[in-house]
């Protein structure tokens, strides 16, 4: 049973994730999913049961928690522990040793319990998640899907009554996400207290019987999954939600890419005119714009070959989709095409010459995952200005008020948010005049508002005349803005095909949700 | 809460994460000391830019303990590299005195937690401590290596000046690398919210 | 872009030891090798403990490492006796203070690298709280051990990125590299830290009770035997001292 009455929670000084006035009560084995766009809270509620606010991450709190009898505020976080096990978003950051079976163990022996029970228990875990091949293995090297699987077996190793899990899908491919939903529907069965809070809500639907929707720290619904389910795919659009089913994938009859010349970009004027005016305006096909050209993908790492594709080509301003397994060789494609690895012989054709890894590392720009990577500066406008060409000086204001940047020139850019750093590093790419942009799972977390924030931007980047690579396992992104998929699977291409109408049932045969 | 002055875990995993970032900082510089003009050269890099790491790391200290387990840790991990026994006996003993300045700040104190973080430095001294200390029996054990090789190490090694040098090097640099900290978490770190 | 600090290959070969046989030898060869202690009677036994590593290598099956120690430790030997008495001046100089250096500070270096390579964190902590070391030592150690892969993979991110926007090293922007490259892997590793700090806590790290740990160390044969080639020179100077 867990009972939160009259909770006010501040953190230390920001507003967001802050709670107003919440009054909830979870009867023992039900499963409850939070819900609501980011900043709502409901990372804050599962951060109430879990202990960690305010022991960990503190703040103002008033009210009573209390979860099976556990009264959080006055407890241990160790003590907690044994009671709540939790599971968060990033795979990368929730494990501590460094091979599988001592992680499984973790748990178990910061509790101090007896060695035999450790190693039943841990034997029961990896038994009931089906994870026998996972043993003996270096955490480093598994995919995040995998280390996300361990995380599970960890905690379920403690044997908790209470599960809180926050947005575990984020960095989640859609089979893994399968995978992970068993896993719930296992520790449903066993009876556990399920507390998720999530972005990505379809797969969720058998699971969860109960939907809580937050807006700005405060409950706003609390009903059934039964009602939630009846609600058409509008009304989740307006609360910022995802959505529940397929996504409809209104493709056209023509690839998206054939207007991309008509509008004047930022560049036409240069070394691009030649295309411009080989393409007559209403008649463009796709045939007649210049392709990239890849050959020789090929690439091992440590004599063990990862990357196998064999010579292909797609249209310069396309956007492309880069799907496949977490570990499927997206990154790898990706990085040798941007010259970033440095054994990596192979060669690309970009308007229309052929260019070595050197010279690509010119040509293109890779907008991280973790944006933090790339901001340098200690100002937005420092930062843009940094490895930019000076004959670009003229378009700086103009860039900057197109990537709505203009009113935080002065701000730190480690300060700003999720979407304004992806910004400030698309225009530092913009004035260095990268024709090539890659992105790293860039809505991987984000909810509705921001998802299609995200891909406005990209269909907006477009007529800067860019071509643009997304790594992402996100159909809804896709369906918004993307003109190819590109299908990576164990090293090689497994799919590549144009968004059109005629391509409507491969899509959504990769992406079906169920 | 109870136990307020308590180490718990969430100080202790703390000073693991900025022991890791310190070190990978130091072993990166270190890298520096195979070319030989650069090994005292340690004593001065490794202060200057350690301060970074070091004083964010401050930003998160609160109770007595976790500057002396921190200073333990490196000096163990630099035992481990194999720079020998004499950086983890600093690490106890300056770590330990590194603690008690900054606590007589009240881990507050800008000028308190600098003079801390100077006092911490010694430990990179400590690995140039089996060079200095019986720098002439060493040699003396050792005929093969040549006449020449021996008057000049020892003319270097053994010079009386050269150990203060080094030791008042790492403490000058600790508190410039201190200030340097200082103005890089004003900079950048709490801009960006971490500190 | 992995380090290999205390996380060895999934797959193990060949004789393994016991941490704390490890990390006696390294004390052994710190006092010896590097501290020069002992006296004439140790003389002997100082090449030995300098040869260890490779024995070490060679039984871990890591012939590349041995190799690679062989082939720098000669030729800091060998350029010594062949230039030492052809060169004058400072490249003399120089010459024999890398050599010299190289010589006393490799064997343990190299140790260090063996007992890294093949211990993992959970037998380090293991050994330690076996010889009664507090949690309060040996959970900031296991930490700071899983976190360096982590901080060398921010590391190589932030690299990959500045060579995106063509940033390098030029002559007077040493300072501004030196910036470039640690604030962001400061943010980025804290962030992560933080992250990890969070879900450590909720997995019970830090509580007041003792921690079980179900690594099985202990000693065997091939423990005793170095032990007893480690407790030599020991033996060999004590010997000097009461003669």
């Amino acid at each position: 049973m867990i009972e939160i009455s009259n909770v006010n929670f501040q953190y230390g000084t920001a507003d967001i994730g802050a709670l107003h006035n919440i009054n909830l009560s979870v009867a023992d084995g039900s499963c409850v999913l939070l819900c609501g766009e980011s900043g709502c809270g409901k990372t804050t509620i599962t951060r109430l049961l879990n202990g960690l606010t305010p022991h960990f991450y503190e703040g103002t709190l008033e009210g009573e928690i209390t979860v099976n009898g556990l009264k959080v505020k006055e407890e241990e976080l160790y003590i907690i522990a044994s009671r709540v096990g939790s599971v968060f978003q990033n795979p990368r950051s929730q494990f501590f040793c460094l091979d599988t079976n001592s992680e499984v163990a973790f748990g178990c022996e910061n509790m101090g319990l007896p060695e035999q029970e450790i190693l039943k228990r841990r034997e029961q875990a990896v038994r009931d998640l089906n994870m026998e091949k996972l043993m003996n293995r270096n955490i480093f090297r598994l995919s995040g899907g995998e280390k996300q699987k361990v995380a599970c077996a960890s905690v379920a190793a403690m044997q908790p009554e209470v599960l809180v899990l926050d947005e575990p899908t984020s960095n989640l491919d859609l089979d893994a996400i399968e995978d992970l939903k068993e896993t719930l529907k296992l520790w449903k069965a066993q009876g556990k207290t399920i507390v998720i809070a999530e972005h990505r809500l379809y797969w969720l639907k058998e699971i969860c019987d109960r939907v809580i929707y937050l807006k700005e720290g405060s409950v706003l619904f609390d009903i059934s999954m039964e009602e939630f389910r009846t609600f058409p795919p509008e009304r989740l659009e307006e609360l910022g939600l995802r959505r529940m089913t397929t996504v409809a994938a209104d493709f056209p009859e023509e690839p998206k890419t054939a207007n991309l010349w008509k509008t004047t970009n930022l560049h036409g004027a240069t070394e691009k005119s030649a295309i411009t005016e080989a393409v007559e305006p209403g008649v463009q096909k796709q045939a007649t714009l210049p392709a990239i050209e890849f050959h020789n993908y090929n690439f091992s790492y440590e004599k063990l070959p990862v990357l196998k594709v064999k010579d292909f080509s797609l249209p310069e301003g396309s956007i492309v989709a880069v799907t496949g397994h977490n570990g499927a060789g997206k990154s790898t494609f990706l990085r040798c095409m941007c010259g970033l690895e440095k054994k990596f012989k192979g060669q690309t054709k970009l308007h229309g010459k052929w260019q070595k890894p050197g010279q690509m590392l010119k040509e293109c720009y890779m907008v991280m995952q973790d944006v933090n990577h790339q901001l340098f500066c200690e100002t937005v406008e420092d930062e843009i200005r940094l490895g930019m060409n000076e004959a670009e000086e003229a378009k700086v204001p103009q860039v900057l008020k197109e990537l709505d940047l203009s009113e935080l020139t002065e701000r730190h850019p480690m300060s700003l948010s999720g979407g304004q750093k992806q910004r400030v590093a698309i225009a530092s790419a913009l004035l260095a005049d990268k024709s090539v942009l890659i992105f790293d799972e860039p809505t991987s977390g984000l909810d509705y508002r921001h998802m299609k924030q995200t891909a406005d931007l990209f269909l907006h980047l477009k007529k800067y005349g860019k071509t643009t690579f997304i790594i992402t396992h996100d159909p809804e992104l896709i369906a918004m803005c993307c003109t190819h998929i590109l299908h990576i699977e164990e090293g090689e291409v497994a799919e590549y095909y144009p968004l059109t109408a005629a391509h409507r049932e491969r899509f959504l045969k990769q992406f079906s949700f169920q | 809460m109870k136990n307020n002055a308590k180490l718990k875990g969430k100080d202790l995993i703390n000073v693991g994460i900025y022991a890791a970032i310190y070190c990978v900082i130091m072993t990166a510089v270190a890298m520096l000391g195979f070319i030989p003009i650069m090994m005292p050269m340690l004593c001065v890099l490794v202060p200057l830019l350690g301060g970074i790491p070091m004083m964010l790391f401050m930003t998160k200290v609160k109770k007595f303990g976790m500057i002396t387990i921190y200073s333990i840790i490196v000096g163990l991990f630099l035992w481990v590299t194999g720079m020998g026994y004499w950086p983890f006996i600093f690490g106890i003993v300056f770590g330990f005195i590194a603690d008690l300045i900054a606590k007589s700040g009240n881990y507050k104190s800008s000028k308190k937690t600098i003079a801390s973080y100077a006092v911490f430095s010694l430990i990179i001294f400590g690995n140039f401590v089996p060079l200095l200390i019986n720098a002439e029996e060493y040699f003396l054990t050792r005929q093969s290596f040549g006449e020449a090789y021996i008057t000049s190490l020892t003319e270097i090694m053994g010079n009386t000046w050269l150990a203060p040098l080094l030791a008042v090097s790492c403490l000058v640099c600790g508190i410039i690398g201190g200030f340097i900290g200082k103005a890089i978490l004003k900079k950048h770190f709490v801009k960006a919210g971490i500190a | 872009m992995q380090g290999s600090l205390l996380q060895p290959d999934e797959k193990r070969t060949g004789i393994t030891f016991d941490p704390r046989t490890k990390m006696f030898l390294l004390l052994t060869v710190a006092v010896f090798v590097l501290g020069g202690a002992g006296g004439k009677n140790v003389d002997l036994l100082a090449p030995m403990l300098c040869v260890l590593p490779v024995v070490l290598f060679l039984l871990a099956g890591k012939w590349k490492r041995a190799f690679t120690y062989v082939l720098i430790y000669a030729a800091a030997y060998l350029c010594f006796w062949y230039f030492g008495p052809r060169t004058t001046g400072i490249v003399n100089f120089l010459l024999l203070a890398l050599c010299g250096i190289l010589s006393r500070f490799l064997p343990g270096i190299m140790l260090g690298m063996y007992l890294i390579e093949t211990t993992t964190v959970s037998e380090f902590t293991a050994a330690m709280s076996k010889m009664h070391v507090t949690d309060k030592i040996t959970i900031p150690l296991s930490v700071m051990f899983r976190f360096f892969p982590t901080v060398a993979d921010e590391f190589s991110s932030i690299n990959a990125a500045m060579r995106m926007r063509d940033i390098r090293l030029g002559g007077k922007n040493v300072t501004k590299m030196i910036e470039y490259r640690l604030v962001p892997l400061m943010v980025c590793s804290a962030k992560i830290g933080e992250e990890l700090n969070a879900a450590a806590l909720t997995r019970g790290l830090g509580g007041e009770v003792r921690r079980t740990n179900v690594c099985k160390i202990g000693f065997h044969m091939q423990d005793i035997l170095l032990f007893l080639i480690a407790l030599s020179p020991y033996a060999a100077w004590i010997a000097g001292l009461v003669a």
